[in-house]
C-alpha cells in the first residue's frame, strides 16, 4: 500500500511511480512534483507508470497538476507504459490526452525524435 | 440314605454314624436276645418236662414199692389158698396173716364163689383195722350181696388180679381205699380148674396222701396224683401244691385238668399249654400216666414261673445289651466327634476367610487320619492363598502405580495441548478444537498460537502408532513444534525445521503427519503446507465446502531433508478452516463403513448461521460417536477449526450469496483499513484482478468524499457493506455525515482543455464510469449509497 518514487535528475526528468498511488500517497507525489517544478525550463516531463499498481482520482489529481504547472510554458506531460487498470481509468477522465500516453519508453522515445526532426525540419 | 438329609441330626457324620451302626446292631441284638430267649424257654420247657417224668417215676416207684409186696402177697394167699384149699374156717387166720404181713392193708377178705358147681354157701369174712385192733364184718349177709359187687365180679369174671379204683368208703371206713381182688380157683381130680372164691386186700390210701406229699415238686409249678377219668376222683396234691395254688389261682382244682390231660395222653402229647381261660394266667399242664392203678400225675406250671428264669435272663440281655449299645453309642459319639469337631474348627477357622482374614489359625498338633490330611491341605491352601494375595497386592499396586503414572503422562500430555478458550484469541481469529485419545495418551496434537508478526499459527498432527510410544513421540513433535514456530518461519520452512530436527534421530523410525497453517489475521491470508496430512476443509460463510489442497511433503521425521510447498490463499471474515486427523475420517460404524470426507462435508454445510468454531468441533465430535460408537476404540481423533474473524467485519450468510459488513473509523486510516479488508475479501473469492481494483477504486473515491464532508467533532460513523451473489458485487456505503449525493453533481468535464478544468468532480466521474449502477438514498439521518457492478469484467 505505499508508493515508491524516483526523480531522475535529467534536465528532462522522469518520475518512476511503484505501487498504489490513491488519496494516501498522492500528496508524496505532489510534494515530488513541487521540488521538480523549482526547475525552471522542463520541456518534458515523463511518468514511468509500468509498475504502479494501482490509481485513483487523488493520482488523477497530480498528473492534472503537472501538466497544469508544465504546459503553459510549452513543455509536454508524457505517461508511459501504463498497466491496464490504470490505463483505463486514464482513459476515463482524459486527464492525459491520448497522445500524451506511451505504451513504452521506446516508443516516447521514437515520438521524441519525430518531434525533434520536425523542428529540425523546420 | 435319601430320608436322611431331612432330618438336620442325620446330617452330621454322628447322627449318620448312629444310625446307620444301631441300624444293624440293634436288630442283631434284638435277633440274638429272642434266640435267647426261645433257647432258655425251650431248655426250661424241657427241663420242666424232665422234672415231670422224674416226679413221676420217683411217685410211680413209691407207689410200686407199697403196692407190690402187697400184690405178691395176696397172689401167694390165693395160690396157697388154691394148693391147700383150707376149709372156710381157716380163712379168718389167714387173712389175720395178711393184716400183720402188710401194716398199709387195711382190710381183707376172703370171698367164697358160691355160683356154679361148687354149691356152696356165701362166706366172706372182712377183717379190717380198728383202734390199734382188728375189727370183723361178715360180708357175707344178704344185704350185702357181694357177690354181685364189682371188687368180686371184676376179678372172678376176668379171672386175674384186678386193682379198682379208689373209692371212699363211706359208712365203713370213711377212708379212700383201692382194693386188690386176686381170684383163687380149686382144683378138681380130672376137669378144669373151677373159681373158688376172691381174695382182696384194701389199701388205705392215706399212705398215697402222704407219699404225693412228701414227693419234692421242685421250686414251681403245682401238682396232683389222680386217678384215671371215669372213676371216682382220688385227688392227692403234691408237695406244696396246696400253699401255691392260693399264690396262683385259689379256684384250680385238679378234677378240672383230668379231661384235658386226658386228651393230651390220647394224642401222645404230655407237655403243652392249657386252652386259654383255664386259669387266671397262662400255664403249661404236663400229664403222666402211672402205670401201677392207672393214676395220672397232672402238673401244672404257671408260665410266668417257668419262663421267669428266662425272663430274669432276657432281662439281664436287655440290660447288658442296653448298657452295651448306651457305651456304643458314647463311643460312637466319641469316635465321631473326634472326626466332626476338628472338621468343625477347620470350617469355622476357614469361614474366617470370607472376611478376608486369610491369616486363620489351623491347628498344629500333627494328626495321621484324614482330618490330618484335610488340615495339611488346607494350610497349603491358605499359604498359596496368601502368597497369591500378596503377588496380586503387588502387581494392582504396579498396576495403581502405572495408571497414577499414566494419568500424570495424560495430564502432562494435555497441559501441551493450547489452553485458551475459544475467544481467547484476541488477534481476529476464534480456535477451537477436540482431542480424543484412543487411550489414556495419545498420538494426535495439535497446537495454535499467536505471532508476534500478526499472525496465528495453527498445526495438527498424528504420529504414526497408538499409546504410550505415541506419546512421547507427539511430546517431542509438540515441543519442537512450539520452539520452532515462535521463531517466524512460515509453515513450509516451519515444517521443514521440524522435519529435519526429528528425522536426524529418529531411532524408533516413528513419524508423524502434520498440517501446518499461517493465518494473517488483519489481511486473512493464509500460508498453509503438508508433511502427509489430509488436506483440511475450508468453509465459506455462504456454506460452501472445498478442500484446501495443499501439494503433500513426506510425513515428518522419514527424510532429513524435505521441502514443503507452500500455499496462499486469503480467506474471507467468517470463513472457517477446519483441520482434522484420520480418526474422523475412518471412524468405522459396525457395519464397517467409514464416517468419511462426504459425511464430514455434508455436515459442515448444514452449518447453521453465526456457528461457532466451538460448536462446529464439538458437532463433528458428536456425528463422529453416533456413527462409530465405539470409535475411541481404534483411533485418537482431534478436530482444530480456525475460523478468521477480524475485528470490524461482519459476515453474513445471505439468500442470494455472502455479505460482510465493514464497519471503520471517518479518517484516512479508515478507508485505508476499508480497501484492505474489500481486496482480501474479494481476493478470497477469486475475483478478477481487475474488478478488485474497480471495487477499491469506488470505495476510495466515495469514502474520501464522506471524510472530507465529515463533521470534525469525531462522532462520524461509516460502513461499506459488500455483498456478493453469483453475478455481482454489491457495494452499500453508510454514513452519519450531513447529507450529500455525490451524485448530483455534474460530471467532471473531462473533454475541457486540461487548463481549464477543474480537478474536482473527478472521482465521481470514475465511479460513474466504472459501476454498472449507482444510487444514493438519505435513510434515517445517513447517506446511503449503493453500487452494483457485474461480477464479470465486461
Amino acid at each position: 500500500m505505499a508508493l515508491k518514487i524516483t526523480v531522475d535528475t535529467a534536465p528532462n526528468p522522469t518520475i518512476t511511480l511503484v505501487g498504489r498511488l490513491d488519496t494516501d500517497t498522492a500528496p508524496e507525489l505532489d510534494s515530488a512534483l513541487n521540488k521538480v517544478f523549482e526547475r525552471k525550463g522542463i520541456a518534458r516531463l515523463v511518468f514511468d507508470v509500468s509498475a504502479l499498481d494501482y490509481i485513483s482520482s487523488a493520482g488523477i489529481r497530480c498528473l492534472v497538476r503537472a501538466r497544469k504547472a508544465i504546459e503553459p510554458g510549452g513543455g509536454k506531460v508524457a505517461v508511459v507504459n501504463p498497466q491496464p487498470g490504470v490505463r483505463k481509468v486514464l482513459d476515463i477522465v482524459k486527464a492525459v490526452p491520448a497522445k500524451g500516453i506511451f505504451a513504452s519508453v521506446a516508443e516516447l522515445d521514437e515520438y521524441l525524435d519525430a518531434i525533434q526532426q520536425q523542428v529540425r525540419d523546420q | 440314605m435319601s430320608s436322611a438329609p431331612q432330618w438336620p441330626a442325620f446330617r452330621t457324620v454322628r447322627g449318620r454314624l448312629l444310625l446307620w451302626i444301631l441300624a444293624v446292631v440293634v436288630p442283631i441284638y434284638a435277633a440274638a436276645m429272642y434266640i435267647s430267649y426261645r433257647f432258655t424257654a425251650e431248655r426250661l420247657e424241657i427241663g420242666a418236662q424232665r422234672d415231670a417224668d422224674e416226679l413221676a417215676s420217683r411217685l410211680a416207684a413209691e407207689v410200686d414199692a407199697v403196692i407190690r409186696p402187697i400184690e405178691g402177697g395176696i397172689r401167694t394167699v390165693a395160690a396157697q389158698l388154691e394148693e391147700v384149699d383150707p376149709p372156710p374156717e381157716q380163712y379168718e387166720s389167714r387173712i389175720r396173716g395178711v393184716l400183720a404181713a402188710w401194716p398199709d392193708v387195711y382190710g381183707s377178705t376172703i370171698a367164697v364163689e358160691t355160683g356154679g358147681a361148687s354149691e356152696r354157701r356165701p362166706f366172706a369174712p372182712y377183717l379190717f383195722r380198728r383202734d390199734g385192733g382188728v375189727g370183723f364184718s361178715d360180708l357175707a349177709l344178704d344185704s350185702y350181696a357181694y357177690q354181685t359187687l364189682p371188687w368180686y365180679r371184676r376179678a372172678a369174671d376176668g379171672l386175674d388180679a384186678v386193682w379198682s379204683s379208689p373209692y371212699f368208703d363211706a359208712g365203713g371206713g370213711e377212708i379212700w381205699m383201692v382194693t386188690y381182688s386176686v381170684p383163687f380157683f380149686r382144683r378138681a381130680a380130672e376137669g378144669p380148674r373151677s373159681l373158688a372164691g376172691v381174695v382182696t386186700a384194701d389199701l388205705d390210701l392215706d399212705w398215697v396222701r402222704a407219699a404225693a406229699e412228701r414227693a419234692a415238686l421242685g421250686p414251681i409249678g403245682m401238682g396232683w396224683l389222680v386217678s384215671a377219668p371215669g372213676q371216682e376222683s382220688f385227688v392227692a396234691p403234691i408237695g406244696p401244691t396246696a400253699e401255691r395254688i392260693a399264690g396262683f389261682d385259689a379256684s384250680l382244682e385238679a378234677e378240672m385238668f383230668r379231661d384235658v390231660g386226658e386228651r393230651m395222653l390220647g394224642s401222645s402229647t404230655t407237655f403243652d399249654l392249657l386252652p386259654a381261660g383255664s386259669a387266671a394266667e397262662p400255664a403249661y399242664l404236663a400229664v403222666r400216666a402211672l402205670e401201677t392203678l392207672d393214676w395220672r400225675l397232672l402238673l401244672v406250671i404257671p408260665r410266668a414261673d417257668l419262663l421267669r428264669e428266662a425272663r430274669a435272663l432276657l432281662e439281664r440281655q436287655l440290660l447288658l445289651g442296653g448298657a452295651g449299645l448306651v457305651l456304643l453309642i458314647a463311643a460312637i459319639s466319641f469316635v465321631a466327634s473326634g472326626i466332626s469337631r476338628p472338621i468343625h474348627a477347620l470350617a469355622e477357622s476357614v469361614d474366617g476367610a470370607r472376611a478376608g482374614d486369610l491369616d486363620f489359625r489351623l491347628p498344629e498338633a500333627p494328626r495321621h487320619d484324614e482330618v490330618g490330611v484335610l488340615t495339611e491341605a488346607l494350610r497349603r491352601m491358605r499359604d498359596s492363598l496368601q502368597h497369591h494375595i500378596a503377588l496380586r497386592a503387588e502387581d494392582l499396586a504396579a498396576r495403581a502405580r502405572l495408571e497414577h503414572e499414566l494419568e500424570i503422562a495424560a495430564s502432562i500430555q494435555q497441559s501441551m495441548l493450547p489452553r485458551r478458550a475459544a475467544h481467547a484469541h484476541p488477534v481476529g481469529a476464534r480456535v477451537a478444537a477436540a482431542l480424543v485419545p484412543a487411550k489414556r495418551v495419545g498420538g494426535d496434537l495439535y497446537d495454535h498460537f499467536e505471532r508476534g508478526d500478526g499472525g496465528l499459527i495453527f498445526a495438527i498432527g498424528d504420529v504414526s502408532d497408538k499409546g504410550i510410544p505415541a506419546a512421547l513421540f507427539m511430546a517431542s513433535v509438540s515441543g519442537l513444534f512450539k520452539v520452532l514456530g515462535s521463531a517466524g518461519e512460515l509453515p513450509d520452512r516451519l515444517l521443514a525445521a521440524v522435519n529435519e530436527r526429528l528425522a536426524e534421530s529418529n531411532d524408533a523410525c516413528m513419524f508423524v503427519t502434520m498440517g501446518c497453517g499461517f493465518l494473517d489475521v488483519s489481511t486473512g491470508l493464509l500460508r498453509y503446507a503438508s508433511a502427509g496430512h489430509d488436506p483440511p476443509l475450508l468453509l465459506e460463510v455462504g456454506g460452501k465446502v472445498e478442500p484446501l489442497s495443499a501439494e503433500n511433503g513426506p510425513a515428518l521425521g522419514v527424510e532429513t531433508l524435505a521441502t514443503y510447498p507452500l500455499v496462499e490463499r486469503y480467506v474471507a471474515p467468517g470463513d472457517t478452516l477446519v483441520l482434522f486427523t484420520d480418526g474422523v475420517t475412518e471412524a468405522a460404524a459396525a457395519d464397517a463403513s467409514l464416517f468419511g470426507l462426504d459425511r464430514l462435508s455434508a455436515l459442515l454445510t448444514e452449518r447453521s448461521l453465526g456457528d461457532e468454531p466451538a460448536a462446529l468441533v464439538r458437532r463433528i465430535v458428536d456425528a463422529v460417536g453416533a456413527h462409530a460408537p465405539d470409535f475411541h476404540a481404534t483411533d485418537d481423533l482431534t478436530v482444530l477449526a480456525v475460523m478468521f474473524t477480524p475485528r470490524g467485519v461482519t459476515a453474513s450468510r445471505r439468500a442470494d450469496g455472502e455479505q460482510w459488513l465493514i464497519e471503520a473509523e471517518v479518517s484516512p486510516d479508515g478507508i485505508r483499513e476499508v480497501r484492505q479488508r474489500l481486496r482480501a475479501i474479494l481476493a478470497a473469492r477469486r475475483v478478477a484482478a481487475e474488478r478488485i481494483d474497480d471495487t477499491e477504486l469506488i470505495a476510495e473515491e466515495l469514502l474520501t468524499n464522506v471524510v472530507r464532508a465529515a463533521n470534525l467533532g469525531g462522532d462520524g460513523e461509516m460502513s461499506v457493506e459488500l455483498a456478493l451473489t453469483r453475478a455481482d458485487i454489491l457495494m452499500t456505503i453508510r454514513d452519519n455525515g450531513p447529507a450529500f449525493d455525490p451524485l448530483s453533481r455534474p460530471s467532471a468535464s473531462v473533454d475541457v482543455e486540461i487548463a481549464d478544468r477543474d480537478v474536482g468532480g473527478l472521482g465521481i466521474h470514475l465511479v460513474r464510469e466504472l459501476a454498472d449502477d449507482c444510487r444514493y438514498a438519505r435513510v434515517d439521518g445517513r447517506n446511503v449509497l449503493t453500487i452494483r457492478m457485474n461480477r464479470m469484467v465486461a
